[in-house]
């Protein structure tokens, strides 16, 4: 009996000192404002999709600004104050969306946050940031509804949160610019439209009938496809016996592709014009031989022409990033350069040093940021809307995306 | 003016796919009283069967020679993989619940679209399938595509084989016999877990056939092809009368027909032009296995098995 | 059934321990392997402070090592209860040598998952500290000891499972008498509250390696208490006090936003209220799956129609009907245009016959976010502004009670997400109550006799068409009072959201998931199964690229080895045992097939 008093004893001894000791407090290391030293971290906070089929554009996302808070450190951007980066997976689903935003918003070291990717996401988190004041830069959404409330069609237009922002072109210039491009450049006025029913591609061929039409251009027939099908037989049908002279696609290359593959291989060699969804190599890879002639619109001026644009391609490369940046990369290292520059105004407003409530005065200083980004020049009018609305047209050559035309949308 | 003719070749053609992929359905359905579920699954891994064979065969490789290595192909993956899950995840269930192999069929299902997903090479996007060469062909204004010929001469083939098969050899009537009483068909000597593999793998089959007439159709394959198509043809068994071989093959014509038809001339309906496009089709097929479970459950051509359950 | 309590022939005499060595010195080395896991927590494991948790400092733990401190106490705790220490003996009535073991392998899994971790994410083993390695010895040698130990429980043979039955498993216990009422009462008192700390603990883990390591000891204490026999006990406590149990479960459950009051408290409210919305909807459909035994593959659907009815009359802007009636209006109008969508879909299925049915709600399921998609104007009439979904719907305001902002009790401020939270529970304690209520009352054992056989129900003068389409109208009626709350919480509605296996839930697919792996029929097991499945995707998020895979073959798996789910149905778990006296192992009566046939 006696040892086993003994083990007893040892054993609540030993755990009673252990749990004592245990009272100490670690000390929190990890970076949140208002530090007494000489440096002070934020947070930019990155929400896109970092797995699943979409991957690829958000690991883009989140590569190209963790691009831009590394040079705006080592540039010593913003004097006193370091930016670090926290990017969340969002699955590109609503309401993991609704989670991270809640969790940008506790981190108290967030300043601002890049994403999301899809106009859905982006539903659930704008009220959740804006509640918080806390500045969110879309460089995907295209939806108008999102900056210009639901009843931008009907003129009405209605700013819903102040908060948020993006440096993506709207459906309502990317739409109108194809029409113009195919009314007054192609020369052709009897259109098919087509859209795949999610939200880019039905907002797409919105716009772009209403422009098309105002010129004097007719809609010789309308169809709506399943995103993810496969047979477009009674489409290409319908497209056939429209008579029409090209076809405007409102949606991404996975349903274009098979589409205007479908359309050729049934012998009605009409264009088909697209957004910046088709906009892609796998389009012409998918369609093949079938896929020259067509068309798509895409937001910003080609690379190539802007200086901006070929340093950062530069930098990302030289960054050792494994993936590519993708089609949001320079829009995303946009919007977090515009949340660094609107931190550097509210640092020199404050003389030298970031406010106790710097969310608030972030999103103030938002509207006033102006600089010259990777897709040009980047500021924000009364909506939170790019100002810039440069679009390019690229159309397929000899299997390859060409440029074909660059321009100012006006109207 | 919406150039009838052609719709309805088109949505032959379609219905002929489902068809090949609801004999699968309904030879196991008839037999085993399963859905399962994973049965357009493996029609997907037929395709992706045939395309890795045409990747090995190098890029010079005739069409000609290559269309039958294909075929093998995609028949061989598909009926290996379709035993295998009989064997691994159905055989031991046989005697539980019905709710455990359908959940199961469910896990299945999803287990083999991710797998294709996750590990075939950059299966994450569509991959271009190759395309037969010659035509089109113009028909009495009709447009034929030469993937159209191999879909039908596909889809006649297999039925009668399937037909001769069924009706004609000693494993044919083994199966009949199981279908219609398993434990009698176990007392008369006739190995009913071997029936069982033969009618998973024969269904399989046709889903690799349908599999490769799909790529050759449409030029590009899918991981998750098989989640919606399944569905259909598994309507189409519906539609046919399930455990009917024949009914599979027509009810796939009808649900073609359908899906093709209502796209276009729901419209000239007056007041349901809006409900007349590609992306009510599939709602339309929809309709049509609820309107026929309440006027003709045992389907078109009457169920083989009705008696059952 | 106490009947079949006598031990089976097949279960031979305990065998003898893995590692001969005298049974005091087993103690000795496992009681020395214990405490020093323990006590290794309070050293540094890894230079860097890179790791998340920062394990760098001496003195205390931080974030993995607390959980294998309380690993390591566990062990000590059952080694001292199977050493016979006074006061602790009636700790593990089931046997206290088996649970030993469970606990030092899960002590050891965590800590040496901790110390993998820290050489895969910082490059090698050099980055492991003394102290790291202390732990990593010491708690293999609480294993070794743990091994040594004599044997109790249950040997039954013939199982392919192999080493997970060295424990053995737990004999049969009588049920014990009952003890004084106020002990009871604490005991019931004790678990909610523990209930609550662990899994408010679990939500609020911030990275993925710990909430791994919870999980994972988490897991084997789970395991542990079974085999002790703690469950057993406690469930009979419970059974006893039901009325408190469930009231105290409700009340613990509505301290949960009360207990977060970090930074990350609003996070932590979002994720519980979402967590809610999933296990309230997949109780819904344990209703159906579960009770009846119908297979719905669309469930999310109706969960959407609830969702979009509350939308539409919620006054959000751009809608179709430009109306706001108030949120008990709506949530009933909600529940019901769902239980109708459920009759129209059930009553010419079901009454063909019950396979159809989940071919039918696949194709409803997909259909629906399809006519959804198209109901927006231009490809049909507009009423759910198609895949733009309906945005912007107002916060509730229930009697002045604004639910989106902040509100302060006390020390406490409760936020937004929170407000929504304690809404939901009342919803769920509303589902849990009908669920409780129907599987008790005549519909329920119809419904169980429909699923058992449903020939011989029918014989018994059971209308099976009737029962089983209002099993599966009351099914679709509270997914949809789900989702009238689901569209407020989000503030919006896309179509995207109701796919049948998509990333995050709920989704069809994961619904079913929570059920089959909480336990069909049950109140408990898809709350559980629910938790578990949605706090397993939230928090691991680096698995996310093989979720469904593994979701894929989890179902397979559980559906081969554990059909009844991780908390069985106490009716069905009697009727495996009588078909395992028949020799049978799992899954319900051979004779179910025949008689269909």
């Amino acid at each position: 009996m006696r040892n086993r008093s003994l083990l007893v004893l040892t054993a609540i001894a030993a755990t009673g000192t252990l749990t004592l000791t245990a009272c100490g407090s670690r000390a929190s290391n990890s970076g949140s404002g208002g530090s007494g030293s000489g440096s002070t971290t934020v947070t930019i906070g990155v929400d896109a999709p970092l797995t699943g089929s979409l991957s690829a554009l958000g690991i883009g996302i989140q590569n190209s600004v963790d691009l831009a808070v590394k040079t705006a450190n080592k540039t010593n951007e913003v004097p006193g104050v370091t930016f670090k980066m926290e990017a969340l997976d969002d699955k590109a689903a609503p309401q993991q969306g609704s989670l991270n935003a809640t969790q940008l918003v506790g981190d108290s070291s967030v300043i601002g946050v890049v994403g999301p990717l899809n106009s859905g996401v982006a539903l659930t988190m704008q009220k959740t940031f804006n509640n918080a004041n806390l500045v969110e830069v879309s460089p995907a959404n295209t939806n108008p509804a999102l900056t210009q409330g639901p009843n931008w069609q009907t003129g009405t237009k209605a700013r819903p949160f102040a908060s948020y922002f993006r440096t993506a072109t709207t459906d309502a210039i990317q739409g109108p610019f194809a029409a113009q491009f195919a009314y007054s450049t192609l020369g052709k006025k009897k259109v098919f439209l087509v859209d795949n029913k999610d939200a880019y591609g039905v907002g797409l061929v919105g716009t772009f009938k209403d422009e098309f039409t105002k010129l004097g251009g007719t809609v010789a027939g309308q169809d709506h496809v399943t995103s993810g099908a496969s047979d477009f037989s009674s489409t290409v049908n319908a497209i056939k016996s429209s008579g029409a002279d090209f076809v405007y696609f409102g949606g991404e290359y996975p349903d274009a592709a098979p589409l205007t593959k479908q359309l050729k291989a049934a012998g009605d060699n009409i264009s088909v014009i697209g957004g910046d969804g088709n906009y892609d190599p796998t389009y012409v890879k998918l369609a093949g031989t079938a896929a020259n002639g067509d068309y798509a619109t895409s937001v910003g001026a080609p690379v190539e022409s802007l200086p901006s644009a070929q340093t950062f391609v530069t930098n990302y490369k030289a960054g050792g990033y494994s993936q590519a940046y993708g089609a949001y990369g320079g829009y995303s290292y946009d919007s977090a350069w515009a949340i660094i520059e609107a931190v550097k105004a509210v640092v020199s407003a404050n003389s030298g040093k970031l406010p106790s409530n710097p969310r608030q005065a972030v999103e103030k200083a938002m509207s006033n940021v102006n600089f010259s980004g990777v897709t040009g020049t980047v500021s924000f009018d009364q909506y939170g809307d790019a100002t810039n609305k440069q679009l390019t047209v690229y159309g397929v050559k000899n299997g390859v995306w060409t440029t074909i035309k660059t321009g100012t949308f006006s109207g | 003016m919406h150039e009838l003719p052609q719709n309805l070749v088109n949505g032959l053609l379609l219905g002929a796919t489902y068809g090949l992929i609801a004999v699968g359905y309904t030879i196991v359905y008839g037999i085993v009283q399963l859905i399962n579920f994973a049965h357009g699954e493996i029609f997907m891994t037929g395709a992706f069967g045939a395309l890795s064979v045409y990747l090995g065969l190098g890029s010079g490789t005739s069409m000609w020679i290559a269309i039958p290595l294909m075929l093998i192909g995609a028949i061989v993956t598909s009926t290996v993989i379709a035993v295998l899950t009989e064997r691994l995840a159905y055989r031991p269930l046989r005697n539980a619940p019905r709710l455990a192999p359908l959940i199961t069929a469910i896990g299945v299902s999803i287990t083999l679209q991710q797998l294709v997903w996750g590990f075939y090479p950059s299966a994450k996007s569509p991959r271009v399938f190759p395309s037969l060469p010659g035509g089109p062909f113009h028909i009495g204004g009709v447009l034929i595509q030469s993937a159209d010929i191999f879909v039908v001469v596909a889809a006649v083939i297999s039925t009668l084989f399937l037909a001769y098969f069924v009706r004609s050899t000693r494993t044919g009537r083994a199966m009949q016999a199981t279908a219609q009483d398993p434990d009698t068909a176990k007392l008369m000597g006739i190995n009913t877990d071997r029936v069982i593999v033969i009618a998973f793998a024969l269904g399989a089959g046709f889903a690799g056939i349908a599999g490769v007439a799909w790529g050759l159709r449409y030029g590009e394959i899918k991981f998750d092809m098989g989640f919606l198509t399944g569905l259909y043809a598994f309507t189409a068994a519906v539609l046919g009368g399930i455990g009917n071989i024949y009914g599979a093959m027509l009810g796939g014509l009808v649900l073609g027909l359908v899906q093709n038809l209502t796209a276009i001339y729901i419209a000239d309906i007056p007041g349901m032009s809006q409900f007349s496009s590609q992306s009510w089709s599939s709602v339309w097929a929809f309709v049509i296995l609820i309107l026929v479970l309440m006027v003709r459950p045992q389907g078109l051509l009457g169920e083989r098995v009705a008696d059952r359950a | 059934m106490t009947d079949t309590l006598q031990i089976r022939p097949e279960a031979a005499a305990a065998p003898k321990p893995a590692i001969p060595l005298p049974t005091a010195a087993a103690r000795a080395v496992t009681a020395a392997g214990a405490v020093l896991t323990a006590a290794a927590a309070f050293l540094s494991w890894t230079y860097s402070s890179q790791f998340p948790g920062d394990l760098t400092v001496t003195g205390y733990p931080g974030g993995l090592q607390w959980i294998t401190f309380t690993g390591g106490l566990l062990t000590l705790l059952y080694l001292l209860v199977g050493y016979g220490t006074p006061g602790l003996r009636g700790l593990a009535p089931g046997g206290a040598e088996g649970t030993t073991v469970i606990l030092a392998v899960g002590a050891a899994a965590t800590t040496w998952f901790t110390l993998i971790a820290i050489s895969v994410e910082l490059g090698g083993l050099a980055n492991l500290t003394t102290g790291g390695w202390i732990a990593g010895i010491a708690s293999l040698l609480a294993v070794v000891g743990a091994l040594g130990l004599p044997r109790d429980g249950q040997h039954p043979r013939g199982h392919g499972l192999g080493v997970l039955l060295y424990p053995g498993k737990r004999p049969d216990l009588r049920p014990a008498r009952p003890l004084h009422a106020a002990v009871e009462v604490v005991a019931v008192l004790l678990t909610l509250a523990a209930a609550l700390g662990v899994f408010a603990y679990g939500v609020d883990t911030s990275y993925p390696e710990l909430f791994a390591g919870f999980l994972i000891l988490a897991g084997f204490a789970a395991w542990a208490l079974n085999r002790s026999g703690d469950f057993g006990r406690l469930g009979e406590i419970m059974q006893r006090h039901r009325v408190l149990a469930s009231v105290g479960a409700f009340v613990a459950a509505g301290l949960f936003p009360f207990t977060q009051t970090s930074s990350n408290a609003e996070a932590n409210a979002n994720l519980g209220v979402s967590i809610l919305i999933f296990a309230a909807t997949a109780l819904g459909l344990n209703i159906v799956v579960g009770l009846a035994g119908l297979l719905d593959l669309g469930y999310v659907a109706f969960l959407g129609v609830g969702a979009y009815t509350a939308a539409l009359v919620s006054g959000a802007a751009g809608t179709a009907f430009n109306v706001q009636i108030p949120f008990w209006a709506a949530a009933l109008l909600g529940a019901a245009v769902s239980g109708i969508f459920g009759v129209l879909l059930g009553a010419p299925t079901l009454r063909v016959r019950g396979d159809y049915l989940a071919i039918v709600t696949l194709g409803f399921g997909e259909i629906f976010r399809i006519v959804v998609q198209n109901l927006d104007g231009t490809s049909g009439p507009n009423v759910t502004n198609g895949a733009i979904g309906i945005s912007n719907v107002p916060d509730l305001n229930i009697f002045g009670f604004d639910f989106g902002s902040a509100h302060d009790f006390g020390p406490f401020s409760i936020g937004r997400f929170a407000n929504y939270f304690e809404l939901m529970l009342l919803f769920t304690a509303i589902i849990v109550l009908v669920f409780a209520r129907s599987a008790d009352s005549r519909i329920g054992r119809a419904w169980v006799a429909i699923r058992e056989d449903e020939t011989a129900a029918t014989a018994m003068g059971i209308n099976g068409f009737r029962f089983k389409l209002l099993a599966f109208a009351l099914g679709a009626t509270l997914a949809g009072l789900a989702g009238t709350v689901f569209v407020h919480v989000n503030y919006s509605i896309v179509p995207d959201t109701f796919q049948f296996a998509g990333p995050t839930p709920p989704n069809s697919a994961f619904l079913l998931a929570a059920v089959v792996i909480g336990g069909m029929g049950t109140v408990s097991g898809p709350l559980v199964g629910a938790s578990l499945f949605f706090l397993l995707q939230a928090k691991l998020s680096f698995l996310h690229d093989y979720q469904l895979l593994l979701f894929g073959i989890t179902l397979i798996l559980f559906m081969r080895f554990r059909p009844e789910g991780i908390i069985p149905n106490r009716r069905r778990q009697l009727e495996f045992h009588e078909s395992q006296t028949e020799g049978g192992q799992e899954g319900p009566t051979p004779e179910l097939r025949t008689a269909e046939a």
